[in-house]
Parts: structure tokens; sequence; C-alpha cells
């Protein structure tokens, strides 16, 4: 029994499909990612994993449980964290009270859920910013309370949306070592979706690539690079027959 | 033959209702800017009409074009000294905007005319009355039923074959790529409220014949016109058609269903009960509408 | 008991405001004693029942961010559960209104459940299409007096059990016992789980539920304690005037003022229903003492809260207090 598995996941809206028949399954403490040219439907196929959208037909189990059609809430109390690729420039909640937020879903009490942000912030280098509100910050940073918050409900799988889009090349590196502490050091399993190739090679054990929303690879990163479907879909039809 | 009466007077009353709520549907569609005073425009119109037949001695009739101006000035006004500054605060804002314009209007009416009920006593058709078949139709209720069906296709027709109401459109369906086109937002926003503000400006003119004006009536059509936006779609322009006759329908019929099985609730006191609860029912069960293609 | 600990502890506020917090509880203790008139009594109780009302609204309109028009509701129900209990079994005032609430949180968790699933403009309408309903059932529902409304028996001696006294002052300490503890209430509350989550779901909804909130349920949690707080408030109304009827306690237009106080203070701060309050109540009072005299300029009054309501909308969506926040920050 696989950590999680997806089985033929279908979802269209209104007659256009953005999953057809996607299946895969992720072992406990793998970090994967999941790459695709723009529209190939990985945005969609992270929905329907969380719950936030509900696929047309096809199963998902968690930990052996089926948690199809289950809602994004339910899924995050199950041990799904997620973050969003656009995340919404908020003026309201401070840095420190999203990460809060987030630890509440695991207790009733302010001062456990402040002590557990606290630890949470100090961990992943944001107690300089922690009064601040989301619109205060640069993109970087923002993507880390994403980051943080999520960590907050103490997920045991996390998906990350384009987690290193928008950063810099030194900040993209700090990313990938700040990922690859967390899956060594409190085992948590990584389900990633990135643009950039470059990042995805580094940090991921194993990569899916979906095209026109088909799965059309999967398999290490350097076999990935190799795989003449994934050229193509990447590249076009004309640099994969030059080669 | 109640029934059916009853359904003949649902139409012509329908058809008034679809052109209230036009405005507000086509406000809704461009902005998603939801307009509490819509049902204060109306009022404005019919005091507009009320009191050129009082002071002028014209007949109600052809003072409409009176209540369409002051709905096309009070549209653009309140777009340009209230609305173009809500834009820039959250949604919540917004609704208060134009909740507290509701306010203020009706405040004003009552400050300039009292709360006193004025019904227009001259004019050609007020007061005669038509037989077709065995039925009995008011002339004010058939001239409105027939000037708002007018006025809604001249609307139409402006919306889907000339190039302005073309871009109309188009803001409404995607402004970021209509601002592409070199449409200018603004513009059409402003449009939106003049025309939205002229219709109900006519309506208010039409309704004024057969229906009492006092500075509360908008809040009663206005929830009408919620009910009728909602049924309709949110920004469904042919929605928002059908769903006036249906909801006039209704509200003619559910009395004389009442009447008929001698039950109290369905009788004429809580015709309007009725429209709140559809508007509810309908917004739970299917928020988009009969004919909506908006979320 | 550690509840308690947070509902009474402010050491969170800055020292200004604790101090100011101190010498307005002061004032409104010793104020029946400064030898004010009857007016400005009824003005000051007026002005903590308001504060009441705000605060419940708070939750569900400040906190969660809702734009929740139909308040009005759950005040008639308050009233009239009172009233009703009254007329017909006699039943006093400190049985009969904890009923009322507890058939306000029935009816709120009734109407609750379908009424979020909506959202936005859509929620927005259908609470007032909700609270419109119900009122148009009481104006026409004979048995409890339609829009006549109904007259509470008045007792010739002073009674506490059914809150009737000649002088206005118990009145008063009794509502500002309400008004203290909606105060330690809302200051738990805000400090509370639900406080918090309620605050993610008015910044971002979507991020709210993948951090395993379930938005609609805390919705309708906030939207009960609302329901509640009014009802009390509700309750009061009726021995408090001792007449009620469908015009004076389910109104669109008290739905309006309730969020519209807290709006203006400033929505989603434990002090902001108060400072709206203590602005509006008075305002509305002594132009309506005032312009009652004048015939002629019935609406004013009513022009003038307009026009506040749009000048805050269009400049100040943060309230009276946003304002104050703002120098502040500017003064750090």
């Amino acid at each position: 029994m696989a950590f999680l598995e997806v089985k033929n996941i279908v979802k269209d809206f209104g007659g256009l499909v953005a999953n057809n028949n996607v299946s895969f399954e992720i072992e406990k403490g793998e970090i994967v990612g999941l790459i695709g040219p723009n529209g190939a439907g990985k945005t969609t196929l992270f929905n329907c994993i969380v719950g936030y959208y509900r696929p047309n037909s096809g199963k998902i189990l968690f930990k052996g449980k089926d948690i199809t059609g289950f809602k994004s809430f339910q899924t995050s109390r199950e041990g799904i964290g997620r973050t969003f690729q656009i995340m919404k420039v908020t003026t309201g909640l401070t840095v420190l009270e999203n990460v809060m937020v987030g630890a509440f879903s695991r207790t009733e009490k302010r001062d456990v859920a402040r002590a557990e942000a606290m630890e949470i912030i100090e961990s992943l280098g944001l107690t300089d910013i922690k009064e601040y509100h989301i619109n205060e910050l640069p993109i970087a940073r923002q993507r880390k309370v994403g980051l943080a918050r999520a960590l907050a409900t103490k997920p045991e799988l996390l998906m990350l949306d384009e987690v290193a889009s928008g950063l810099n090349h030194t900040e993209t590196d700090e990313m990938v070592g700040l990922l690859k502490r967390l899956n060594t050091e409190k085992g948590i399993t990584i389900f990633l979706i990135e643009h950039i190739m470059e990042m995805v090679m580094s940090v991921s054990g194993r990569v899916i690539v979906l095209d026109s929303g088909i799965k059309i690879a999967e398999g290490p990163p350097d076999m990935i690079v190799k795989n003449p479907d994934v050229i193509k879909a990447y590249l076009g039809e004309k640099y994969a027959k030059s080669h | 033959m109640l029934v059916i009466d009853a359904l003949l007077q649902g139409i012509l009353i329908g058809l008034l209702f679809a052109l209230v709520a036009l405005g507000l549907t086509i406000i809704f569609g461009v902005m998603d800017i939801v307009n509490f005073a819509h049902g204060e425009f109306l009022m404005l119109g019919m005091y507009a009409v009320y009191w050129t037949n009082y002071f002028l001695n014209i007949d109600p009739l052809l003072a409409l074009p009176v209540s369409a101006a002051l709905g096309v000035l009070l549209g653009l006004a309140s777009y340009y000294w209230l609305i173009r500054y809500l834009l820039r605060g959250p949604a919540i804002a917004q609704l208060f905007g134009t909740f507290g314009l509701m306010l203020f209007l009706q405040y004003l009416a009552m400050f300039l005319f009292s709360a006193d009920y004025r019904m227009i006593d001259k004019g050609v058709l007020v007061g005669k009355s038509y037989s077709i078949g065995p039925f009995i139709f008011d002339g004010t209720k058939l001239a409105a039923g027939f000037l708002s069906l007018i006025s809604f296709a001249v609307v139409y027709y402006f919306l889907y074959k000339t190039k302005t109401g073309k871009a109309l459109q188009a803001t409404a369906i995607n402004k970021e790529a209509a601002t592409y086109m070199g449409i200018k937002t603004d513009k059409m926003n402003a449009l939106a409220w003049a025309i939205g503000g002229g219709t109900v400006g006519i309506a208010g003119g039409l309704l004024v014949n057969f229906y009492y004006a006092y500075p509360m009536v908008g809040i009663l059509f206005v929830m009408i016109a919620f009910a009728c936006v909602a049924l309709g779609g949110f920004g469904s322009i042919k929605g928002v058609f059908f769903a006036g006759l249906l909801v006039g329908i209704i509200m003619m019929i559910f009395p004389v269903f009442g009447q008929i099985i001698g039950s109290d609730f369905l009788g004429p006191h809580f015709k309007f009960t009725i429209v709140y609860l559809a508007y509810f029912i309908i917004v739970v069960v299917r928020p988009q509408g009969l004919f909506g293609w908006k979320n | 008991m550690e509840k308690l600990k947070d509902a009474l502890d402010f050491s969170d506020f800055s020292k200004t405001e604790r101090v100011c917090f101190y010498i307005f509880t002061v004032f409104l203790l010793v104020f029946p004693w400064l030898g004010v008139g009857s007016f400005v009594k009824t003005v000051m109780i007026q002005f903590m029942l308001f504060s009441l009302f705000g605060m419940g609204w708070n939750t569900i309109g400040g906190y969660g961010g809702q734009v929740e028009l139909g308040k009005a509701q759950y005040v008639g129900i308050g009233a009239y559960t009172v009233a009703l209990m009254m007329v017909w079994w006699k039943v006093p005032f400190w049985i009969s209104m904890p009923i009322g609430v507890l058939i306000a949180l029935g009816y709120s968790f009734i109407i609750g459940y379908p009424l979020f699933r909506l959202k936005g403009h859509y929620f927005a309408i259908a609470t007032i299409c909700t609270s419109l309903v119900l009122k148009d059932i009481f104006d026409n529902w004979n048995l409890v007096g339609a829009a006549k409304g109904i007259e509470l028996p008045i007792h010739e001696h002073p009674d506490f059990l059914y809150m009737q006294f000649k002088s206005d002052t118990y009145y008063y300490y009794f509502i500002m016992g309400l008004f203290y503890i909606a105060i330690f209430y809302m200051n738990w509350f805000r400090k509370s789980k639900l406080g918090y989550q309620l605050r993610m779901i008015k910044d971002d909804e979507d991020a709210a539920e993948s951090l395993g909130i379930d938005i609609r349920w805390c919705k309708i949690k906030a939207y009960s304690i609302a329901s509640a707080f009014v009802a009390v408030g509700g309750g009061f109304m009726a021995v408090y005037n001792l007449y009620i009827d469908p015009a004076s306690v389910m109104e669109l237009s008290l739905s309006i003022k309730i969020a519209l106080m807290a709006m203006l203070g400033g929505a989603a701060s434990l002090w902001g229903p108060i400072i709206g309050a203590a602005f509006l109540v008075p305002l509305d009072r002594f132009l309506g003492s005032w312009l009652g005299g004048h015939k002629g300029l019935t609406g004013i009054d009513f022009m003038i809260y307009a026009m506040l309501i749009m000048i805050v909308s269009a400049y100040q969506p943060k309230g009276i207090w946003g304002i104050i926040e703002q120098f502040r920050k500017r003064g750090r």
C-alpha cells in the first residue's frame, strides 16, 4: 500500500479535459516533482487531490483511506498540507497569526498554537517579519509564509504549487535546502509542482510529467531529461526529431 | 378563469419587473456591484413623472422622458461621485456604499416630498379599463407592460447590435481582455450606470400610473428586482427578461391559489414574502440562476 | 478558568487604551449620579444596547467579514419571546430571556445552514430576505398582535422578576452589566480559535480551508453567537419599552443600524462597535429630538447618517478605529 495512491483521475471543465486518466503513487518519505508545460493540468491535479475540486472519476487513497471527494479542510485534517501558486496578498492577519491559524488546526489552546507557530517561524527564518502583514512582504517571503502556515498544520504530505516561481537564484537554492531539510529532519513527504526544471531536478527523487492532462512519463530526474516524449512536450516536435 | 386572468396580469406586471431588473443586471454584469439604491432610482422616477404631471399638466405617459433623463443623471452622478471611489475598497464597503446611497435618496425624498402616498389622478389612460374577451385590463397597466417591452427591446438591440453595446458586453464577459481591445473600462462602467438609471427611471414613470409613490417604495421593488436578477442568473440580460415574467406571474397567481384553497398564508399580504422566499431558494439551490453564465 | 482569564486580560492593548477603558468604566458607573436628565440617561441606555448589538454583529460581520444585514430578526425573536411569554403565561424575564436566546440560536442554525452556502452579494441580499420574511409574518399574524404589536402589562410595584422598575437607573445598571459581559466575551472571542479562524476566512477563504478550517461551520457558529447577542438585547428592549411591534424590533433599518455602527467604529476590533455606537446613537437621538420639533425637517437625520455611510465606505472602510490605528502607525 502506497502512501498516496492516485488512480485514474479524470477532471473536465465543461468539455475541456484537464486531467485524463492520471494514475501514480507516492511512497512515504519521497520528494516527487510534477512537471509539464503550461496548461498541462498540473494545478488541476493538485486541486483534485487536496479536494479543492471534485474529480469526475477516479480514486484517491491517502494512507490507504479513500479520500476521493473530501473537501479541502478534510484532506488537511487527514494530513495533507498545501501552498498556493498565487498567494492572496492580504492585510488582515500578521505573519505570526497566519501561522497560528495553521497550528490551531491541531489544538484548541492559543498558547500552544502560538508556541508551535513561533517554532516554525524561527526555523524558517521569519522571526524578523512576524508582525508584518502579507501585503508588506516581498514575494520570496510571502511564499515562505505560505509554506510556514501549511507546515503548522503538521502535514505528513506537503503539496507545493510552484513554490519557487518568482524567486531569484539564491532564494531558489535556499528553498531547495529548506525542502530537503524538511524531508530528512521531519520526514515530510513532498509533492511539488514546478516550472523551473533546474529546481525540480535538484530536489526531487522522482519526477512525473504531465502533458495535456495525460501522464507521459515518470522516473528519476536524469532519465526524465532524456525521455524523448518529455523533450517533445517541452520543446516541440522539431527539437525532438533533431536529437 | 381566475387563474388565466392572474396569468395575464402577471405577464403585464412582469414586463415592468423585467425592465426594473434590467439595469441592475447590466450594472452587476459589467462591474460586479450590486446597486442597493436601484429601487430609489425607481422611486425618484415615479416622483419625476408625478410632479411633471401635477405642475405642468402633461400626460404621465408623455412625461416619461423626464423620468428617463433623471434616471440617467442619477446613474451617472452615482457612478462618478460615489461608485468610482467604492471600487478601490473591499466588497463589503461597496455593498455598504450603495446601501448608504439608498438611505440617502429615501430620506431625501422624505424631506422633499414628505411621507405622503401620491398617485396620479389625471391622464388619458388613468382610470380607464379595456376588456379583451372576458378579461378586463387597466389601461395604465396595459401601457406599462407594452412600453416596458419596447424599452427592453431597445436596450437589447443596443447591447447586441451596436458597437458600443458590444463593447459593454465584452467588458462584462472579460474586463481584462476588453481593456486590451482598447475598450475604456471607466467609460463602460459609466455607460452601464447611465443605462441602468435610465431604464429604471422609465420603469418608475410607468409604475406611478397605477401605484403609489412614497419615499420607501423602492425597497419593495428592489427586492423583486434582486429576485429577478438571481433567477435569471446575475448579469444575464435574456435571463432577467424571463425571470421578470416568471416573478410577475408567481406574484399574481399565488394569491389566487390562496383564495381558491382558502389559505391565509398565500393571501395578498404575503405576495412579497413569496418573492423573498423565491430569491432565497433560488440562490441556495441554483446560484447561477436559470440562464446564468456567471459563477 | 483559562477562558475567564483570557476574557479579563486586556494586556495586549496599549497603555493608553487600557487607561481610557478604565476611565470610561468609572464614568459609566457614576454617570446616573451626575444629575443628568432622563433624556440623557435614555441615550446612554440606547448607546449600551446598540454597542451590545454591534459587538454581536462584529463576530460574523467584522471578524468573519460577512455582509450580514438581517440581525433585526433576532432582535425581534428575543423581544417577542419575552413579551409573549409574559403576556400569555406571566413568565418572568429571567426565564423568558434565556428561552428567547435559545430560540434565536436554534433559528439561526436553521437559517444559517442554507444561508452560508452563499457568498458576497448573494449572501447579503439573502440575509435581508430572511429578515423581511419574518417581519412580514409577524406583521400579519394576529396571534402575536400583527402590525399593532403587543403591550406588556405594567406592574403596579417595581418587580425584579419581571424587570419592571420605576426609575431608569435600574435599567441603566442592568444594561451596563450586559454591556460589560459582552465586552469580556468579545475580548475572549477575539483571542479564541474561532476568532482567528474567522479572520483567516475573511482574509482568504481558500487558504483558510487548506488549513483545515470548515468554513461554513465556522461562519454558522459565528452567526449564531451574533444572533444570541442581539436576542439578549431584544429581550431587554421588550421590558424596557414595554411595547413592541414588528416596525420597532424587526425593521430593516434596525439591521442596517447595527451593522453600520460596527462598520463606522471599526469592524473586527473590540472597541469598534462601541465607538460607532457612541458616535451614532447620540447623533441619532439628538438630531431626532431636535428635528422632531421642526416638522419640515423629517429625514435630515437619516440623510446625515447615509452621508456618513457613503463617506466611510468610500474613504475609510476600516472605520474610525482604522483612522486611529493609521495615525498610530505613522507615529511609530
